[in-house]
């Protein structure tokens, strides 16, 4: 395979193989023997990992029944979303501390260039109007049932993200009063709550951090996951329109 | 609540304070750096108290959610980790200090700095409690992201380029990590430290084998061991130098103590062949990055490749550890906080030269020792340590590790320690000298707060101090799992092949 504006004839013979390398290198080119010991690598690192996972016992050893002993303690009855905001719930906490993160990152970067630029066309115009409010109900449903049924804060935040994008490209940005501290505070309600409620009840008698009494485990769980909803809603709209307002 | 705080409370407080701070930061940006300094006092404070915890009372568990392993995630706070949190905390109060100083008339920078640098301080502190194999990758993410964004701060087209390659590494690192704990997981069914490492010895060979060649080689590419230091340079070189500063100081620390952590408390000592190969690594890491240092024209460069070779000390000591001889750990320790502390006075400095002139050519420093002579007693201090000589952290550090291999008959190593440190005397003569000669051009001159200066003054100071503490940082190292298990990782030798 020849690239295009690959000099073969070059004149000076003496330096011709370093000078396409070179010349290769510099159009961002990665010779031939590279890309054969690139390839040769990583079928060794392929051919290593399944033999590793060849060697694993099935069924693997796990914590499902350890999950499924403890469950009537942790307020939900869907096993992920015990493990998610109850046994394993500091986890979960700074995952959405790490979307906070990108979320910052990307602000500092540079300023949001807006999502359709052109002015959008009827359909655009005219879809966000039938499909907002029904993704908004969608994303309610997906949090509520996320307590015994797969679903939760993540699934439910994504779609209102999708709500998010959907108006921002329709040409319906956010009023110019909640580009400041509201969006900043929406979008980092999710950990504030989280990290409130985490701390807080680690104050209580033989309390624990982020340690849910179980009694009051459901509600707590359930008012982490509505304000983790919106931040990741927000949040995954704020990174598509790619930076600060 | 009682009166005194309990250890829980401390560790939550090293982890969720910062995390406050940061929230608060970002949402009133223009307090953002009193709030930042407020809150950075503070979690140094809090950092004390979990460590004098620790002195007085040893290991600290925190069962958070109260679960308990396996079902849940513990904080395990021994010696090992609250000396790198206070070393941390070291960093950070003087790298906040400065930092208020150095981003006072930059609006955008100053209010974007702020939650990242505290977020970075969450990851890291949080990092360095977790027990538990999963955790840690979530932290290790989040610390990739926050280093990440802040080197990108600067703005500048080498900043966002650099800042881009140290993103992908960063992130290649951590998934190559994560497989080898789904890898762990799949064969021991738990992802805590303690129950892993206990399963490990039954657990089918070819898969554990593969769990650690692709956690070590993540978390290598992450630590920026030669040869996988290529990132290391353009991104801490292009960073602003409060940024530098912790990158250099505490970032790759962060890798590196986890790789420990994997070797001493997962493997139990490890085995013969990984070993000698990272020595061996970390002995070309001493060389090349020495050579290549000496040879940059740029101080932030200079500084760069420097750590490329600091980091190839720490490395130097697994092999030197098989043997059972806990020295080369205690020493490579040693070394690992110097540098910590050394590293971050000179970017420091090196930010104090270069606002001062506009530049960090070090052929062009033009007798910076007459107009900012704190600075170049902050560098030459920072360079003493870096050197290892006595009464430094570094000469310490140096010299259990020399002595480690001068007792085991390793002479190529303790070879390459000398003239790593030749080399290493080479380079920091080599700025220092620049910057007692008159440069042929005048430059333009900015004034340099004093906040400035004194911060990478007091840094480096407590790097020579570091010489004098050994007596009461040793037996801190072997509180908790470190102490039974530094002495007896090279007892267990050969466990894991």
């Amino acid at each position: 395979m020849t690239p295009p504006g690959y000099r073969q004839g070059d004149g000076r013979n003496a330096g011709g193989q370093a000078e396409t390398a070179a010349g290769a290198r510099a159009r961002g080119q990665i010779p031939s023997w590279a890309r054969a010991s690139i390839a040769l690598l990583l079928l060794a690192l392929f051919g290593g990992l399944a033999l590793a996972v060849l060697s694993l016992s099935s069924p693997a050893p796990g914590l499902s029944e350890a999950v499924a002993a403890r469950i009537g303690e942790s307020g939900v009855s869907h096993p992920v979303t015990a493990v998610l905001l109850n046994f394993r719930a500091y986890d979960t906490l700074l995952e959405l501390v790490v979307l906070v993160v990108a979320m910052i990152g990307a602000w500092s970067v540079g300023t949001a260039r807006g999502c359709g630029g052109d002015t959008p066309g009827p359909l655009l115009r005219h879809l966000p109007r039938l499909l907002a409010p029904l993704m908004v109900l969608a994303a309610g449903y997906l949090l509520w049932a996320g307590a015994h049924s797969p679903g939760g804060a993540f699934q439910a935040g994504s779609l209102l993200g999708g709500v998010g994008i959907l108006l921002c490209l329709s040409g319906r940005p956010l009023p110019d009063g909640l580009l400041g501290w509201p969006l900043r505070l929406a979008a980092m309600l999710g950990v504030i709550v989280f990290a409130a409620l985490g701390a807080g009840v680690a104050a209580l008698p033989g309390g624990s951090p982020l340690g849910w009494p179980p009694d009051a485990a459901k509600a707590l769980i359930l008012s982490i996951e509505l304000a983790a909803m919106l931040s990741i809603g927000f949040i995954l709209a704020a990174l598509f329109a790619g930076g600060r307002p | 609540m009682a009166l005194a705080p309990s250890s829980i409370e401390w560790a939550l407080a090293v982890v969720f304070l910062p995390l406050a701070g940061a929230l608060l930061c970002f949402l009133a940006p223009r307090r953002a750096a009193a709030l930042g300094l407020t809150i950075a006092a503070l979690t140094a404070a809090s950092t004390l108290g979990l460590t004098l915890e620790v002195v007085v009372a040893g290991t600290q568990r925190t069962v958070l959610g109260g679960w308990g392993a396996p079902l849940g995630i513990v904080w395990l706070a021994d010696g090992l980790s609250v000396t790198l949190m206070a070393m941390t905390a070291a960093v950070g109060v003087a790298v906040s200090v400065y930092a208020a100083a150095y981003f006072r008339d930059e609006h955008t920078e100053r209010a974007f700095f702020w939650p990242l640098w505290l977020l970075l301080w969450t990851a890291l502190n949080a990092l360095f409690l977790s027990a538990d194999l999963f955790n840690l990758y979530v932290t290790l993410e989040l610390m990739g992201f926050a280093a990440a964004s802040l080197t990108a701060l600067g703005g500048s087209a080498a900043a966002v380029s650099g800042a881009i390659r140290y993103l992908l590494v960063s992130v290649l690192g951590s998934l190559f990590y994560l497989l080898g704990v789904a890898l762990i997981y799949h064969a021991c069914g738990t992802v805590d430290i303690a129950l892993v490492a206990a399963c490990i010895g039954d657990a089918p060979r070819p898969a554990v084998q593969a769990a650690v060649g692709v956690m070590f080689a993540g978390l290598m590419l992450k630590t920026a061991l030669f040869p996988f230091h290529f990132w290391l340079p353009p991104a801490h070189g292009s960073a602003p130098a409060p940024v530098s500063a912790v990158l250099s100081a505490l970032v790759v620390k962060a890798s590196f103590y986890l790789l420990l952590r994997l070797w001493i408390d997962v493997l139990g000592g490890g085995g013969r062949w990984l070993a000698e190969l990272l020595g061996l690594l970390g002995a070309a890491a001493v060389i090349w990055g020495s050579v290549l240092a000496l040879r940059q024209e740029r101080l932030k460069l200079l500084i760069a490749y420097s750590t490329v070779a600091q980091i190839g000390y720490f490395f130097m000591a697994f092999p030197l550890a098989l043997a059972g001889d806990s020295a080369a750990w205690t020493g490579a320790l040693y070394l690992a906080l110097a540098h910590g502390l050394a590293k971050a006075a000179m970017f420091l400095t090196a930010g104090n030269l270069m606002r001062f002139g506009g530049h960090d050519r070090i052929a062009e420093l033009d007798r910076a020792v007459h107009r900012l002579p704190l600075t170049l007693t902050a560098f030459t201090l920072a360079g003493v340590s870096i050197m290892g000589l006595p009464p430094s952290g570094g000469f310490i550090g140096k010299w259990l590790m020399l002595e480690a291999a001068f007792r085991q008959e390793r002479f190529g190593l303790a070879v390459v320690m000398l003239l790593g440190g030749a080399l290493a005397a080479a380079y920091v003569f080599k700025v220092v000298g620049h910057a007692f000669t008159p440069a042929v051009r005048s430059r333009r001159e900015r004034k340099i707060p004093a906040a400035m200066e004194w911060s990478a003054l007091l840094l480096a100071v407590v790097a020579i101090l570091l010489g004098l503490t050994l007596p009461m940082i040793w037996p801190l190292l072997q509180i908790g799992g470190p102490a039974a298990a530094l002495s007896a990782a090279g007892a267990a030798t050969g466990a894991v092949a």
